[in-house]
């Protein structure tokens, strides 16, 4: 019975020692999670990974999108969005660059108010560094609301109402693009203009239209004294077409209507 | 005192003759490559996205939980979880640390947080389950009895000599695991910083007592708690063993018990008192980690108290039974 002898010393030995071993980290693992102190644990060493070039190398360019959910691409079946559809379009038509969408950091329901919260978060202000073109669409849901109006069936927005929204908004939209061109002052920033989703309703039309115009206008106002800034106008591409760009929930595009805002960016950029 | 070692010397040997921890290393090395294989996939398929940037993959995986808690489809609790996911890994990004460095300790660490409910449960179940009924299916039993040794001490050298492989199971599976995945991602990662401390307040992560350990500590720390989940475990593997003869109906009774409890604690949140049942507690780890409990009031010393309870009236039934149980045939 000699090699029972061994396994015996072997595996009791092991055994205890690891009992014994987990048996510690148990006791440390409660007290730890019980009695949490911040002053407890590692310092912590400023990461080394840091990059010293640039993420976007020459011959590439870099999309980040940020905004609403038309950013997100919301409506679109094929859940491209304009951004995907923008980042096709741009690799088409020069193969030599290589175009590549670093993110998208759209969210439904945003507005300009939560956009300036998001753009505080570290995260985002990192990838909006890294990009070279920033594609930016925000105030729809300040002045429409998501078209929740709609859908819930409750009143719709009065001019005066919308007018008192683009009021606010606007200055909101201010700040916002201060707070980008701060984090980026070298990228290109596209502005996509609002249009306006009710133009088919009898007694929205002319109060949406009127709205969205003048959101519009104060955009490019906004967006005028960044040298790399521009406002790409939407509101006539829907105008007329509200049944063949919007998507079921009658206030998002579809992929056809992000396809053209997509065709209007690229149009713009360079 | 004296009279216990010779038993459990030989309950170790027999152990190891019938060549179950065997299957259970045969299995960790069959099935940790797949899962390192599954992992080498995914990071490739990210690193075709992100690049090796990972402060933009982080980024990008707050944003998209951003955007699922808008949804009015999403039920509430599920809300919960990613509200706290989101909270957690801006801490991260906010202090410039990567949550998922890649590494054989990271995955290791990843690999022990999903097994600990589930999987090394059922291994330690493979080496419990017919303890004691297989000395019955065999005749055996009758043997060991008729020795001039009490009963109870030759139930508790079984019960030791369970205890002992349990923590030779756990450390096996983290030796196998950091073996073969260090293999494809590298042998490094024991000093990375991962944070724990997080507080839950409902959906709401209480940061004020975050602190950063060296990930080899946080192993250490999550090991421990697996293995007192794999004790508590094998303790009512070893009652079933003692009150049902048949060794099959013992693993079944086992394994129908833990996968139970794995569907529970994805739709146990409505059902409450299902808090009480030992198989929603088995997750220790994730008070490590900071994930939300499945259901509302659990906490740590909730958990390792409905845990005890069951592991104490396990042994109580046991030893009160195979002290009093006739042994026919």
């Amino acid at each position: 019975m000699r090699s029972s002898s061994r396994v015996w010393r072997i595996v009791s030995f092991l055994s205890f020692v690891t009992t014994l071993l987990l048996l510690c980290g148990f006791i440390y693992a409660v007290k730890d999670i019980t009695y949490p102190s911040a002053s407890s644990g590692m310092e912590l060493v400023p990461s080394t990974d840091q990059k010293d070039q640039p993420a976007v190398s020459p011959g590439q360019t870099g999309i980040v999108v940020i905004g609403d959910s038309l950013a997100k691409g919301t409506g679109d079946d094929e859940g491209l969005g304009f951004a995907m559809r923008t980042v096709q379009l741009l690799q088409e038509k020069d193969k030599n660059q290589e175009v590549r969408l670093f993110g998208n950091l759209g969210i439904n329901g945003l507005t300009t108010d939560s956009l300036s919260e998001e753009l505080k978060e570290k995260g985002v202000q990192y990838m909006l560094k890294e990009a070279n073109v920033i594609l930016l669409s925000i105030g729809g849901n300040d002045l429409f609301n998501g078209g929740q109006a709609l859908e819930n069936g409750d009143d719709l927005p009065t001019a005066k109402e919308l007018n008192a929204s683009i009021d606010a908004a606007s200055v909101k939209l201010k700040s916002v693009a201060k707070q980008i061109v701060a984090i980026n002052p070298d990228a290109t920033l596209v502005y996509i203009g609002l249009y306006n989703p009710f133009s088919d309703l009898q007694e929205m039309r002319s109060i949406g239209n009127t709205a969205a115009a003048r959101w519009n206008m104060l955009a490019l106002e906004t967006f005028n004294p960044y040298r790399n800034a521009l406002v790409v106008p939407t509101y006539d591409l829907f105008a007329g077409n509200v049944s063949k760009y919007l998507s079921g929930d009658h206030f998002h595009p579809n992929g056809e209507g992000y396809q053209q805002i997509a065709e209007r960016i690229v149009q713009s950029l360079n | 005192m004296n009279s216990i070692i010779p038993l459990i010397k030989n309950e170790t040997v027999k152990m190891v003759r019938k060549k179950r921890f065997y299957v259970i290393l045969l299995v960790l090395l069959v099935l940790v490559p797949m899962f390192t294989y599954a992992q080498m996939k995914i990071s490739q398929r990210n690193q075709e996205k992100f690049g090796s940037d990972w402060r933009r993959s982080v980024q990008q995986a707050i944003t998209d939980n951003q955007n699922s808690l808008g949804s009015a489809r999403i039920p509430e609790e599920w809300k919960k979880f990613r509200q706290v996911y989101i909270q957690q890994m801006k801490y991260y990004l906010d202090h410039d640390v990567n949550p998922q460095q890649p590494g054989a300790v990271t995955f290791t660490r990843e690999f022990m947080d999903n097994a600990s409910s589930l999987f090394i449960p059922l291994l330690i179940m493979g080496i419990g389950s017919d303890i004691v009924s297989s000395e019955r299916t065999a005749g055996t039993v009758k043997m060991l009895l008729t020795k001039p040794v009490r009963r109870w001490k030759v139930l508790l050298s079984k019960l030791i000599t369970l205890i002992m492989f349990v923590s030779l199971t756990v450390v096996s599976t983290f030796v196998i695991c950091y073996g073969i995945s260090g293999l494809v991602f590298g042998y490094q990662g024991f000093d990375m910083p991962v944070f724990a401390g997080f507080q839950l307040q409902g959906s709401n992560v209480d940061l004020s007592a975050v602190h950063a350990l060296p990930q080899w500590l946080y192993l250490f720390m999550q090991m421990g708690l697996i293995w007192f989940v794999g004790v508590v475990v094998a303790l009512l593997a070893f009652m079933i063993s003692v009150l049902v003869r048949s060794t099959a109906a013992s693993i079944v009774i086992m394994m129908a018990a833990l996968i139970a409890g794995s569907i529970l604690t994805n739709m146990a949140s409505a059902w409450t008192s299902a808090k009480y049942l030992f198989m929603v507690n088995l997750e220790l780890t994730h008070y490590l980690s900071g994930t939300p409990a499945p259901i509302e009031g659990m906490t740590l010393g909730f958990s390792l108290a409905v845990l005890a309870i069951w592991g104490i009236a396990s042994l109580v039934v046991s030893f009160t039974v195979f002290t009093k149980q006739d042994i026919l045939n």
